[in-house]
């Protein structure tokens, strides 16, 4: 899964089906510690995100299928969570203090 | 799903039985502000509906040839959605069809 931000919409009337009625967000992907990391996803909204929250991103199809009840279709990226918290450590081994970004 | 703007059309008679009947368009992706990023890519047209010029979101990967009626085709990238607008909260939005 990614971490990303909501930073705005896509408003869209001529979609795949699968898209009906479901509301199209516009995410930066971000790193732990809540900076953009580069790039940016449009994902379904399956858990009422809002605009500047920090979310988590499923981006893969069989999925986002499964999420959605859907069997079919063009759909692999979702918001699937409001992030609170991250708190990041060091790796190798030695985790260091954690130190804590608000979400 | 990433946002596009259609820049050309594909014309193949001679191509993979499976892309048949399947519109082919030249899109060039476009970053979350509307600026062209990357190559461009010709993708299939699942709505048969995007004209010249138009912002559209475009999906890639195995879920593009989900997009067709015939899911096991060899489609990589597809057009998925017509934007009618795009709007962003701090820096202005990409811009809708103009």
């Amino acid at each position: 899964m990614k971490l990303a931000r909501v930073v705005g919409t896509v408003v869209s009337t001529i979609n795949a089906p699968v898209f009906d009625d479901r509301t199209l967000l516009l995410c930066d992907l971000v790193d732990p510690r809540g900076a953009p990391s580069g790039g940016y996803l449009i994902a379904v909204d399956t858990v009422g995100a809002g605009p500047g929250e920090t979310v988590l991103l499923i981006d893969e199809g069989s999925s986002a299928r499964q999420i959605l009840g859907v069997k079919s279709g063009p759909v692999r990226t979702l918001v699937v969570g409001i992030v609170d918290d991250v708190v990041s450590g060091e790796v190798e081994g030695r985790p260091a203090a954690p130190q804590r970004t608000s979400g | 799903m990433q946002l596009a703007r259609v820049v050309g059309t594909v014309v193949a008679t001679v191509k993979t039985p499976g892309l048949e009947g399947i519109r082919l368009l030249v899109i060039q992706p476009l970053d979350r502000h509307g600026r062209p990023s990357g190559g461009s890519v010709v993708a299939a047209d699942a709505l048969h509906t995007a004209g010249p010029d138009e912002l559209v979101y475009f999906v890639a990967a195995r879920e593009a040839a989900e997009a067709m009626p015939d899911p096991f085709v060899p489609v990589d990238h597809a057009i998925v959605g017509i934007v009618d607008a795009v709007a962003t909260d701090a820096d202005g939005a990409a811009g809708g069809p103009a």
